[in-house]
């Protein structure tokens, strides 16, 4: 097996994104939407541990603490408006959720 | 403080205290008139001390005056008055004060609808006097705001919204294309000379080395058009007129006389001093065939749009629309003859307009319709008005002893020598008017009354009420017997503007 | 000052103080008009006996170098001549319409009408140029509107003015496009300064036969030749002494007059002159043929007046504008005479036009009937009357041509027979047979002699018919060439042709209750009212319907709403975007993000 390469781990990152994003687009439930786009977090944040490892520099370990933390405050604030949305409409089906129509 | 922004500002003075104190019933209408009064006094005045109030400098302008407003863009607030707006600014004067006198009636909200007026002559007077390009679009757009305002609430029909909206959108995008022509001027000028200043742009214009005009001579042939369709849009030059007669004949009166009367000539007094001046090579380019064609279209298809009209409003409205096409010919002319004559009769048309318009709502007031065939043997009960419709119709149709036969004579003597052909046709337009306006005046007040009306008995109108009639009449006779009294303003303007153009 | 210039000041003086201060008044108002057309007529007589000289002075109207419009006064034998006519004539009929108007409403505003019409009647005889010409010519179309239409309330009469003045204002527009030919030619526009600038090297080209055609459009919509001739019959409506005085003796005349002012133009262009006169013989032929079917008195006189400007008009394209001159003044005379005597008939039969209700009058009315013969022989060509030695020296003219021009020779003698046939037709009904039945007036008496402030110049108008040829007009004049001697051959014929109509007008209507004769296209008038009728309404008035189509619906429906309609639609097209559901905008956002990496790539 040749040696995993910094190229490896960008790909896993790349599926990773593009499931969280095809997810994101494609499904209908808010809470699976939600955990969609954990996963493209993620996935952000294992390129950036990526490129600091092979880099050797250690500025991308310290962004995804950021990253990670925003990613908490942002999951705790959303859902929040998804259960306060449910109270209203019932429902966690996203296109219950057109107030904003023309 | 000079004598003219004084002026300017007593309407714009009496609009605002008209909107704020708590006047009630008619209290509005006379302080306006007063207001209106006092702008027409100060403006004679001006006209008393003109001749003697010699331009300082190098300057072609009287009572300049001078406030920096944005040195960094070079505009300011510059005042000054020529023969040639002088004129313009006693027809304000007159027409504001008719326009006002005529508006007694008016019962809802009358404090907003005479601080409306007001604010439109403020931006008519302020236009006229403003030696600025920049100050001349913002007076400009004052003077236009306000209609839609009086038109939509005080308009005279169920649809008066929908007309004030298409008019002044219609406008605005007129001045939107002026203003784009403007600004393309202003950037197109070589830095040094950047400057919105009327007469500082004269200055470079006739400056010994300077090149022949400020722009390229490419970059006018566009930016003339811009300028030309911008105004000509306020003007009604066909094919952009269709909002006149609509708009004229769904306004209340007094904004009607405003409009026909002095808005329009606003945008011609535009391109007198501002396309021809600086853009000469744009102007006498194939842009000058292009107008040739479009005021023909002016003065005969609208002609003929005019006679096909029952609505007496509607047939004025398209009127005036026509005999924009005889001021665009001595416009063209590019002859001293011709351009005076153009604007005596930017003048004379102006009263003629505005008592057409006043008569026409009085009798609208009065007998509730204004279709023309409804109408009839009305001299019967409004001999004074028959007698001013009467003086209208002749005085369109060009008939001596009106200010119209001076200025038209001017005109197609003027245009001859270069425009053979465009003036024998325009002369026919003289014709169709006269078949118009007679056949209205033959509708409306001879004949027999019609069965939809009350049997004749004269209304009567208290002196008070005809004066603001016999203010217009009397002033187009006394122009139409003693032209020079007129033209001894407007020659010398004129002759000015000819070595403006370096010709 | 001079004091040929109370000519132009004293009517419009009157106008003023009557149309401001004393419309209601109106015997006051009569009386002021009255007074001043008796000082013009004194002031013409003492300027044509030279007691008055020429003025100089001009009022300077528009001053702009090369367009220089003055008010001046012209004074030579033809304007002296003309203003002679004008203020006599004038005069007589204020004082007729003393009498006749008494009981009207509106005289004041009659009055100050009349004054109107003379004081722009008196400036187109006196103008000095082209302009001040045009001028007074617009406000004379605009006096006959006033008096035409002085019984507004009747629709008949609105119309009948606004048509005249809508066929003269067709009229003036050539001769405004004429006039301002002219300007091309030469620097000024005054009428000496141009004859005496009359450049040698002037040929007959295009545009020099452009001009004086089309300055005689002036005289085809003022004197109502064909094709503008319409108005002139329609013009009727008006009262009897406005139709005597503008309609018969100054106004139509006012055409002529102007085409021998120019006759230093016209004279250089053979082309113009044989359509002027084949213009004018036509007119002639064609209204002495409608005038033979007409009952209306008033109209056979209108047509009748018709009829003899075209033999004045005719006559300048032949040539011969001292005849035409000759003729003019003569025919004021008997025409007004005839016009006067006509208002004496109607105002006595309370207002009856109908020449077979009409009857037995020349017992009733000796005065009036005893005039009125005089001026009809005097029209028709009676020898020793003045009508027949103007006529005459038409009819001389016409025959000193050859060519297609020697055709109006025969076409003048025709109309001469006709003239006398319908003049004598109108005599023979309305004054010798027997009295159609009518109602008797208030007093139980039949009809009786009109006053004596109507009978008046009746009489002395009576006189310069019968004795105005000793004047020796064309002599005074000396306006074009005098023709050579005449032979006998000219007078033997006209005065054929007056024996010949007469005759067979008066056995041919003696003692007839209704026309023997009935030609429909004479009747009809050749059905020029209806051929017009058509075309205004199927041509201009359908081009207009058009036009306003047009305007309404494509350039205002289609451009302007439809833009604002467009607009609308772009709006609610791109509102589609906004579907409220956020997985469209995360799409369109990858989207956008792709397309972004995409140009960077490039």
């Amino acid at each position: 097996m040749s040696v995993i390469g910094l190229h490896h781990y960008l790909i896993v990152s790349a599926l990773l994104f593009c499931i969280g994003l095809g997810g994101v687009m494609i499904r209908r439930n808010v809470l699976i939407i939600y955990m969609c786009l954990e996963i493209m977090l993620n996935a952000g944040s294992l390129a950036l541990v990526a490129f600091s490892h092979f880099n050797g520099a250690i500025n991308g370990q310290i962004l995804v603490f950021f990253v990670i933390t925003v990613a908490a405050a942002e999951v705790a604030l959303g859902l929040a408006i998804i259960v306060a949305y449910y109270r209203l409409k019932q429902s966690t089906h996203v296109d219950d959720m057109t107030s904003m129509k023309f | 403080m000079n004598l003219l922004t004084l002026t300017l500002c007593l309407p714009l003075v009496g609009a605002i205290c008209i909107g704020l104190f708590p006047l009630k019933g008619r209290e509005a209408y006379w302080a306006a008139l007063t207001a209106s009064i006092l702008m027409l006094l100060c403006t004679l005045r001006i006209a008393w001390i003109f001749q003697d109030a010699l331009p300082e400098g190098d300057s072609l302008f009287r009572l300049v005056e001078f406030y920096p407003w944005f040195p960094d863009l070079n505009l300011s607030y510059k005042v000054g008055i020529d023969g040639i707006s002088l004129t313009l600014l006693i027809l304000t004067s007159i027409v504001t004060v008719a326009a006002v006198g005529v508006s007694a009636h008016v019962e809802e909200s009358p404090r907003t609808f005479f601080a409306g007026l007001l604010l439109i002559s403020a931006g008519a007077f302020g236009a006229f006097i403003s030696l600025d390009l920049m100050l001349l679009y913002i007076f400009h757009e004052l003077a236009l705001i306000p209609t839609f305002l009086l038109i939509g609430f005080w308009g005279s029909s169920t649809y008066r919204e929908r007309v004030a909206t298409k008019l002044t959108i219609y406008l605005t995008a007129g001045s939107l294309l002026l203003l784009i022509g403007l600004l393309a001027f202003y950037f197109l000028l070589p830095p040094n000379i950047r400057t919105f200043d009327m007469e500082a742009l004269r200055l470079s214009l006739s400056a010994p080395n300077a090149p022949t005009g400020l722009i390229l001579r490419s970059h006018e042939l566009w930016v003339y058009p811009l300028i030309l369709f911008g105004f000509g849009i306020l003007i009604s030059l066909f094919p952009f007129h269709t909002w006149a007669p609509q708009g004229y004949a769904n306004a209340p009166t007094a904004v009607a006389m405003l409009h026909a009367g002095v808005l329009k000539k606003f945008g011609l007094y535009g391109i007198i001093r501002v396309s021809q001046v600086f853009l000469p090579f744009g102007a006498m380019s194939y842009w000058m065939d292009v107008l040739a064609v479009l005021l023909l279209c002016n003065i005969i298809y609208v002609g003929y749009v005019a006679m096909a009209e029952k609505d007496m409003n509607y047939m004025l409205g398209f009127s005036s629309v026509s005999h924009m096409g005889y001021i665009f010919l001595g416009i063209i002319s590019h002859t001293l003859i011709g351009i005076s004559g153009a604007i005596f009769l930017m003048f004379a048309h102006g009263l003629t307009a505005s008592l057409g318009f006043a008569i026409s709502g009085y009798v609208y007031r009065k007998t509730g319709t204004r279709d023309m065939t409804q109408l009839g043997g009305l001299a019967k009960s409004m001999p004074f008005m028959a007698v001013l419709f009467g003086m209208v119709a002749f005085a369109s149709a060009g008939l001596p002893g009106f200010g119209n036969f001076a200025a038209e004579i001017l005109i197609f003597f003027g245009a001859w020598d270069k425009h053979r052909v465009v003036t024998i046709i325009a002369l026919w337009g003289v014709v169709i008017s006269s078949v118009y306006m007679l056949r209205a005046f033959r509708n409306v007040f001879l004949g027999d009354l019609k069965p939809t009306q009350d049997p004749a008995s004269v209304i009567t109108m208290s002196y008070i009420e005809r004066l603001p009639y016999l203010l217009l009449i009397s002033v187009l006779v006394i122009i139409g017997f003693c032209p020079s009294l007129l033209l001894n303003l407007i020659k010398p303007g004129v002759e000015q503007w000819f070595v403006l153009i370096g010709k | 000052m001079n004091a040929a210039w109370l000519l132009l000041a004293l009517p419009l003086f009157s106008f003023v103080v009557i149309a401001l201060f004393t419309r209601r008044m109106g015997t006051l108002s009569s009386l002021i008009s009255t007074l001043t057309s008796i000082i013009l007529a004194v002031v013409a007589v003492l300027l044509f006996v030279d007691r008055i000289p020429a003025p100089d002075a001009a009022i300077k109207w528009i001053d702009f170098g090369m367009l220089t419009i003055s008010i001046k006064l012209l004074v030579d034998p033809l304007s002296k001549l003309m203003l002679l006519v004008v203020t006599g004539v004038g005069c007589l009929i204020h004082i007729y319409s003393l009498g006749y108007m008494k009981e009207d409403a509106s005289k004041g505003r009659y009055f100050a009408c009349l004054s109107l019409f003379m004081f722009s009647m008196i400036g187109i005889v006196l103008a000095e140029n082209f302009l001040m010409m045009f001028i007074f010519w617009e406000l004379v179309g605009v006096s006959s509107f006033l008096l035409i239409g002085h019984w507004f309330e009747r629709p008949a009469a609105a119309d009948a003015s606004k048509k005249a003045f809508i066929t003269n204002k067709i009229g003036d527009f050539g001769f405004l496009v004429g006039i301002l030919l002219a300007w091309t030619y030469f620097d000024t526009l005054s009428f000496p300064g141009m004859q005496q600038t009359l450049p040698n090297s002037i040929g007959e080209s295009g545009t020099f036969i452009a001009m004086c055609l089309l300055l005689f459009c002036g005289t085809i919509g003022k004197s109502a030749m064909f094709p503008l001739h319409v108005w002139l019959p329609d013009a009727m409506e008006g009262p009897t002494p406005v139709s005597a005085l503008i309609h018969a003796a100054t106004m139509v005349a006012a055409g002529v007059y102007m085409l021998c002012r120019i006759w230093f133009l016209l004279e250089i262009s053979p082309t113009s002159l044989s359509i002027i006169a084949w213009i004018g013989g036509g007119t002639a032929l064609m209204a002495a043929l409608i005038a033979t079917q007409q009952n209306d008195i008033k109209r056979i006189l209108a047509y009748s007046t018709l009829s003899q400007l075209g033999y004045m008009v005719m006559s300048v394209g032949l040539s011969a504008p001292g005849p035409a001159m000759y003729h003019l003044t003569t025919h004021a005379f008997f025409k007004a005479l005839l016009f006067l005597g006509a208002g004496s008939v109607i105002y006595a039969l309370h207002h009856e036009q109908n020449i077979w209700k009409m009857g037995g009058l020349f017992g009733k009315m000796k005065i009036t009937a005893i005039t009125f013969l005089i001026g009809t022989l005097a029209l028709i060509g009676c020898p020793g009357l003045s009508g027949f030695f103007s006529k005459d020296e038409i009819i001389l003219a016409a025959s000193h041509h050859s060519g297609h021009l020697h055709a109006l020779y025969y076409i003048a003698l025709g109309t001469a027979f006709l003239t006398a046939f319908y003049m004598v037709r109108l005599f023979t009904v309305a004054f010798i047979n027997p009295a159609a039945s009518r109602k008797h007036d208030s007093h139980g008496d039949d009809i009786h002699e009109s006053p004596a402030v109507m009978t008046m110049p009746l009489i002395l108008l009576a006189i310069p018919s019968i004795l105005v040829w000793v004047a020796g007009i064309p002599g005074y004049l000396k306006l074009g060439h005098a023709p050579e001697h005449h032979g006998n051959m000219v007078m033997i014929l006209s005065t054929l042709m007056f024996a010949g109509g007469s005759l067979v007008g008066y056995f041919l209507y003696i003692g007839k209750k209704a026309d023997p004769i009935s030609i429909p296209l004479f009747q009809h008038k050749f059905y020029f009212d209806e051929f017009y009728g058509v075309l205004i309404k199927y041509v201009q008035q359908n081009v207009a319907m058009v036009f306003h189509f047009f305007d309404r619906f494509v350039l205002d429906g289609l451009f302007v709403t439809g833009s604002g309609l467009a607009t609308n639609f772009m709006g609610r097209v791109l509102s589609w975007f906004q579907t409220g559901n956020v997985q469209t905008y995360v799409v369109w956002l990858a989207l956008g993000i792709l397309a972004i990496f995409w140009f960077m790539i490039q």
